[in-house]
């Protein structure tokens, strides 16, 4: 029980920390209706607002009188302070600094050519072929699928992995080369979904092979799955194997 | 409708400097009214001439951040951007009547950082873990 208290306390500290970082973006950035409060006056007052009550009226004024600062640190800076991650991108050192423009030329170099290793299983597949369709065309993003696992570097695993189908995954998942990432892709993929209490169904392809990107959905629409494309790029963009190795 | 007539055009009336930051962010020469700018320092433009933008890529934004994603365009420029709304919300009169004062800040998608969102339970789990005891011996 005492397990259970300290993890709810964690997990309490961890919001508490969040929710201060993120009142702090909230703090400097505001809404657009600052800047029209004082101008647009007398037209907001020609249209009846939705809201009726005074109070309401009220707090909308005082919500329109902070003022609009552009230029600020951007939300995701702001949630990198002081981790391991951002102290990676930040160079300390000449070498250092050789080493992360190399990483970047590799990340570069990789994000703009993955290459998935298809392993359409059900419905989701019919939503990836989209994703490769004219609509959403990720050849632009030079996304091509390849039929082989030895020459592709992410697997798209879309649909529900069976229990007669595990050991096939992680072979061809054993036989692509490193680098390598995976996208789970949709409700089945991720947790079993529908036929999570299936006899003969895996609940979540993370229990045969490690995830990088879990796409949500049933199925999740191409413009999702591309969305988890993008994703997975940023995580590319992240990495920075280069100044790790120097620094160990 | 790329062309060489265009581009010479957009250079011209965009600038040079202007012209290189499209180039390394949008990938094309694009020039067009400015309609606003986000509480987060984005710029939005608009080109409705279909002789000089492609209906489609007639509205478009330039991103304030050099690591840019979709997220970062907030909602009620999502609504103008992808023509849920005609009006840009810097003129949409029903849209500032109807924001309620309660709206939280937008925050664009942090996964990957440490903002990013994590759920948690709060009912005692199912699964009880084996905490074994060891019988204190005579």
């Amino acid at each position: 029980m005492s397990l259970v208290f300290r993890a709810a306390a964690s997990h309490a500290g961890r919001r508490a920390a969040f929710s201060s970082q993120l009142a702090l973006t909230g703090q400097q950035s505001t809404h657009f209706p600052a800047r029209l409060a004082a101008s647009d006056k007398p037209l907001r007052a020609a249209y009846r607002s939705l809201h009726t009550s005074k109070p309401v009226r009220l707090a909308e004024q005082s919500q329109g009188a902070i003022s609009s600062q552009p230029g600020d640190v951007p939300a995701p800076r702001v949630a990198q302070e002081g981790s391991l991650q951002l102290s990676l991108e930040t160079p300390q050192n000449k070498a250092e600094y050789v080493l992360s423009t190399l990483d970047k030329v590799s990340n570069w170099a990789r994000q703009g050519s993955m290459w998935p290793m298809t392993f359409g299983l059900a419905c989701c597949a019919v939503e990836m072929m989209h994703m490769a369709a004219a609509r959403y065309d990720q050849d632009r993003l030079g996304v091509v699928f390849r039929a082989s696992p030895r020459q592709s570097d992410i697997m798209i695993v879309a649909g529900t992995l069976t229990n007669k189908m595990a050991p096939a995954l992680r072979k061809v998942y054993d036989q692509m080369p490193e680098p390598r990432w995976v996208i789970s892709m949709g409700s089945c993929a991720n947790g079993g979904g529908y036929y999570h209490y299936s006899y003969s169904v895996v609940r979540g392809c993370d229990r045969i092979v490690p995830v990088d990107i879990y796409v949500p959905g049933c199925p999740p629409t191409a413009e999702a799955l591309l969305y988890g494309m993008l994703q997975l790029q940023r995580k590319m963009r992240r990495s920075r194997q280069g100044v790790l190795w120097y620094r160990k | 409708m790329v062309s060489l007539m265009r581009t010479i055009r957009s250079v011209r009336r965009v600038g040079l400097r202007e012209w290189w930051r499209q180039m390394q962010y949008i990938g094309d020469a694009k020039s067009g009214t400015y309609i606003g700018k986000d509480q987060f320092g984005n710029r939005y433009y608009e080109n409705r001439n279909a002789e000089e933008e492609i209906p489609g890529r007639h509205r478009w934004v330039d991103f304030a951040q050099h690591d840019y994603n979709a997220t970062q365009v907030p909602p009620e420029w999502h609504s103008w951007i992808q023509h849920i709304r005609k009006d840009p919300p810097t003129n949409d009169v029903v849209l500032q009547n109807s924001t309620p004062p309660w709206k939280a800040p937008y925050v664009e998608n942090l996964t990957g950082t440490r903002g990013a969102y994590k759920p948690y339970n709060t009912v005692v789990p199912k699964i009880k873990a084996w905490e074994p005891t060891v019988k204190s011996r005579a």
